[in-house]
């Protein structure tokens, strides 16, 4: 009977030191909100038994669910060092070094969990976007083409192609994107839209007219299609024309700043100040921080003589720029990996 | 449990991240404000594409340069660090060239001024500056050591003036170091004045460009020297040490964001040999936060007073407007000449000024770094601009860094073309797969009329297709044979001198001015040609192009026409005057007060 308690007793205790048990019970622990005590669990577990995949992971992912980035990362790390197959642990990982700012680190845990999943489109999205965060606009392009090549239905999809090719200075690439985005959605206003932008690069001014009337009447509500339109007019000289689709574009969008700006441009090639101050005004309020209305806005005062105001408005409109060096400038691609 | 399919907590592992997608469309103006918040970056850039051409006009272009550099004796080398690899900015910018009548002949001499490089040369062998005489029938003699103009260092910009009014042309070059202003002695000898007469600068700095003008009018050549940038060696990063150091993430060297900004200097000219520095007094000093390279000096608004623009790189460009009491104000924002019609800063090379509406307007034509377009800023009056430079078709070529360029009539037809040098910052690019090369072919667009050019790039002789990193380019006609040649600068080469070989019947008329009130070189005046239904505007400048000097005689194509009918010429002292008309195929000189055009020789 002694015996039979004994041997009890060390099965009991030998439980107790099973790093997956003390794991299962941990995540008992989390399923009844205990979580400090299965923190301790999940600790205890990958103390004895430091390539535990479930604790590493649970744990990890318990610390990114709380935010804290810092400690989820090694946990993530090692859990997906620990299982050579699992992607959750390499996505996860990804984000939580995004969150830390080591995109290029987040980018190459997701590189390594496309390779697992290598059909996954979101993450493929996902990546797009933080490659070209990153100025790595040629990876971003590659990925977008190839998600296209997986799911050629997806609207979203055509449309980040097109904006990745655009970024890599890819233009022809771009362009062609977006012919076969209009032809295969062609009552899109937003694939109208891109296919216009290219024509019009292309300078088939025509054709992209067309389009951007196409684009605008499949979505009136859309700000960018008028907006380029009448753009396009005031790079024309056709500045009386270019006003009322400027104007729609605002209307559709009240703090597109770009649109507000070409507004006042227009105005001010017809010699209307009056109202190109006082549309100028009006952006300044929206987004004092722009420093392009305050040019024009000196630009105005100067033509009318104010230099004093024009003088004023130029200081806040340098000063701005030099508070916010890169608002007003294109930035240079980069491959991946380099230093 | 999650190693078995489950998700902790319900969650949907995956889902987090997903809010990031769905990125909007970014076009033209915006474009550029979406990622760069948070980079920073050496230089200026747009990644701009080239703008479609048109069809070809298929009007034949009579004009094919050739390089007759080596058949003249050109034979220096310039130098300007490593080719193969550039550790500093210093090494990048390269160097002027200038067309001179030194010797008043009647021939275009050339001079050239020279870099250095980072492990420095022995006394023997350092590099230095060139003059060559125009010896005729196209060759030149080497005259630097005779003539008393033997400068190493890091040589930067040229300009000239007769800053003493003797009728012999002075030459300032600017160095990262100490200036010189080699004053003409006459009889083929200069001596350098620059210390004693107070133009020699700080010595800190990084000169680069410089301009004669008077901008009291007072008879007496004044002096603007720009800065590039306050350089020292020691605190500049290595390449590849941030963001302002690297391109397309290549590793490069750094600047010009990063390092500590440039300044403009004005000299007074007291009329006894020395200069006043003026830069606090007359409002420039005021101005900060550029790294300047070309300064123009003319007359942009039409009031009668000589005004300065200045390219800039990577920084707003700067117009300074002469308030007429021996100050300047900086209006280069409020007039639309700062940045392109975007508002983005631009990396600023050369300038070259010149009407080529025919309207009777100074316009301005702003080479600028890879990936962006120049900018035609076209003069509406009063000093009002608006780029046009997709109006001009000049948008076409982005892919090259624009450096020197001239608007010039190249084939006599009345109408300023555009010749333009390219070369890349980094030669480390040869060595990448991209598209980009360290040496670049030139570009020549011919004016259609109406503001609207034509790329004849492909049409313009091997002289033009010759791939070279080139920065200077000065425009004058070396062989007086009526047609404008071109002397190019080139980074670790000898210098290219691109022979005109016009095959056109067009006719051309130049004409020389001597100021007497003005001075001499009558640097400022505006001289207006009617030949014919064709009105044609030019200017005598001190310095354009990429830090460099044209021929001071002022050429003009005269297409059909046989003499021209009328001259009208502002003075730099703001008065005007009117000449007789002149025979096409001469070249007349124009003494200030004369009222006569008098035909000078044009030896060949």
């Amino acid at each position: 009977m002694r015996l039979f308690f004994l041997l009890i007793l060390c099965l009991l205790s030998a439980w107790a030191q099973d790093p997956a048990a003390l794991s299962g019970q941990a995540e008992q622990f989390a399923r009844e909100q205990r979580f400090d005590e299965a923190e301790k669990l999940w600790k205890q577990a990958i103390q004895i038994s430091p390539g535990l995949f479930p604790a590493l992971f649970n744990l990890g992912y318990f610390y990114y669910t709380q935010q804290k980035f810092a400690e989820a990362e090694p946990l993530l790390r090692r859990a997906s060092q620990a299982s050579r197959t699992d992607f959750n642990s390499r996505y996860l990982l990804g984000v939580a070094l995004v969150n830390l700012g080591k995109s290029e680190n987040a980018l190459r845990a997701w590189q390594e969990a496309l390779e697992i999943q290598p059909r996954n489109l979101r993450l493929m999205q996902v990546m797009s976007v933080e490659y070209s965060k990153g100025r790595y606009f040629g990876e971003a392009a590659a990925l977008a083409k190839q998600a296209l090549e997986i799911k050629g239905d997806d609207p979203n999809i055509y449309f980040l192609a097109i904006k990745a090719y655009q970024d890599a200075g890819d233009d022809y690439a771009a362009a062609d994107i977006a012919h076969r985005a209009v032809e295969r959605f062609p009552n899109s206003a937003r694939a109208n839209f891109e296919y216009a932008y290219h024509l019009q690069k292309r300078g088939k001014t025509a054709e992209a007219e067309q389009r951007l009337k196409a684009a605008m009447a499949a979505d009136p509500l859309y700000e960018e299609p008028p907006f380029f339109y009448g753009n396009l007019l005031v790079e024309q000289g056709r500045n009386d024309e270019a006003v009322p689709y400027l104007e729609k574009a605002i209307k559709n969008r009240n703090d597109y700043i770009p649109a507000r700006v070409v507004l006042a441009r227009a105005l001010m090639n017809q010699k209307k100040w009056t109202e190109a101050v006082s549309g100028l005004q009006e952006t300044i309020a929206l987004d004092p921080k722009h420093p392009q209305p305050h040019l024009l806005l000196s630009q105005v005062y100067f033509r009318l003589g104010q230099e004093e105001k024009a003088r004023a408005e130029k200081e806040i409109s340098l000063r701005l720029r030099r508070e916010n060096p890169g608002i007003l400038e294109a930035v240079q691609s980069r491959p991946f990996g380099a230093k | 449990m999650y190693h078995k399919g489950e998700c902790l907590y319900n969650l949907c592992c995956g889902h987090l991240h997903f809010f990031l997608v769905q990125p909007k469309p970014v076009h033209g103006v915006l474009a550029a404000a979406i990622v760069a918040a948070c980079f920073a970056q050496g230089i200026s850039t747009r990644n701009a594409s080239p703008a479609p051409k048109e069809a070809p006009s298929g009007r034949p272009f009579p004009v094919s340069f050739s390089d007759a550099a080596l058949e003249a004796g050109l034979r220096m080398r310039f130098t300007s660090g490593n080719e193969q690899s550039k550790k500093y900015i210093l090494e990048a910018n390269g160097t002027g060239v200038a067309f001179i009548d030194y010797d008043r002949d009647g021939r275009q001499d050339l001079f050239l001024v020279n870099g250095s490089r980072l492990e420095g040369f022995g006394a023997a062998d350092a590099p230095t500056n060139h003059l060559y005489r125009n010896e005729g029938n196209g060759h030149f003699r080497d005259a630097t050591r005779e003539a008393g103009v033997v400068r190493s260092g890091w040589g930067s910009g040229v300009c000239t003036g007769d800053v003493d009014n003797d009728g012999f042309e002075d030459i300032y070059v600017t160095y990262w170091g100490k200036n010189a202003l080699f004053r003409n002695y006459r009889h083929g000898k200069f001596i350098d004045i620059a210390a004693k007469s107070g133009v020699d600068g700080a010595g800190k700095d990084w000169s680069s460009g410089c301009t004669f003008l008077d901008y009291d009018r007072d008879g007496l050549l004044d002096l603007m020297v720009t800065s590039y940038a306050m350089f020292d060696r020691a605190s500049t990063p290595a390449p590849g040490t941030g963001a302002n150091c690297e391109w397309k993430g290549m590793p490069v060297f750094c600047g010009p964001r990063g390092l500590p900004f440039g300044k403009v200097t004005l000299y007074h000219n007291r009329g006894d040999g020395t200069f006043e520095d003026v830069s606090v007094k007359s409002g420039m000093r005021t101005v900060e936060g550029f790294y300047a390279f070309t300064a123009v000096a003319a007359d942009y608004n039409g009031d009668g007073w000589i005004d300065v623009y200045i390219a800039c790189d990577s920084t707003p460009s700067i117009f300074f407007r002469n308030n007429k009491d021996g100050t300047f104000s900086d209006i280069a924002a409020e007039t639309g000449v700062a940045f392109n019609e975007h508002g983005f800063e631009q990396g600023g090379m050369g300038i070259a000024v010149g009407d080529f509406l025919n309207d009777g307007r100074l316009h301005i034509l702003k080479t600028n770094f890879a990936g962006d377009y120049p900018n035609v800023y076209r003069n509406l009056g009063g000093g009002i601009f608006e780029d046009v430079v997709m109006k001009a078709r000049l948008a076409v070529n982005p892919q090259y860094v624009g450096w020197g360029v001239g608007l010039v009539d190249l084939d006599n037809d009345g109408w300023k073309d555009v010749f333009q040098v390219n070369g890349h910052v980094y030669p480390e690019l040869d060595a990448k797969n991209g598209p980009e090369r360290y040496r670049n072919p030139r570009l020549v667009y011919r004016n259609l009329g109406s503001g609207v050019f034509e790329d004849v790039s492909t049409m313009s002789g091997p002289g033009v297709q010759e791939k070279k990193s080139s920065r200077g380019a000065a425009f004058g006609d070396f062989d007086n044979d009526g047609a404008i040649d071109v002397l190019i600068m080139n980074m670790g080469e000898a210098p290219s001198l691109l022979r005109n070989h016009l095959t056109s019947e067009n006719h051309w008329l130049k004409i020389e001015l001597e100021g007497t009130k003005s001075n001499r070189s009558a640097i400022g005046a505006i001289v207006q040609v009617e030949a014919g239904k064709l009105k044609q505007t030019d200017v005598v400048l001190s310095q354009s192009s990429y830090i460099s000097h044209n021929d001071s005689r002022l050429h003009f194509g005269l297409g059909a026409g046989t003499a021209a009918s009328s001259i009208r010429v502002q003075w730099p002292n703001g008065a005007a005057e009117s000449f007789p008309g002149a025979p096409a195929g001469k070249c007349v000189k124009l003494v200030e007060g004369s009222g006569k055009t008098q035909i000078v020789p044009m030896p060949k």
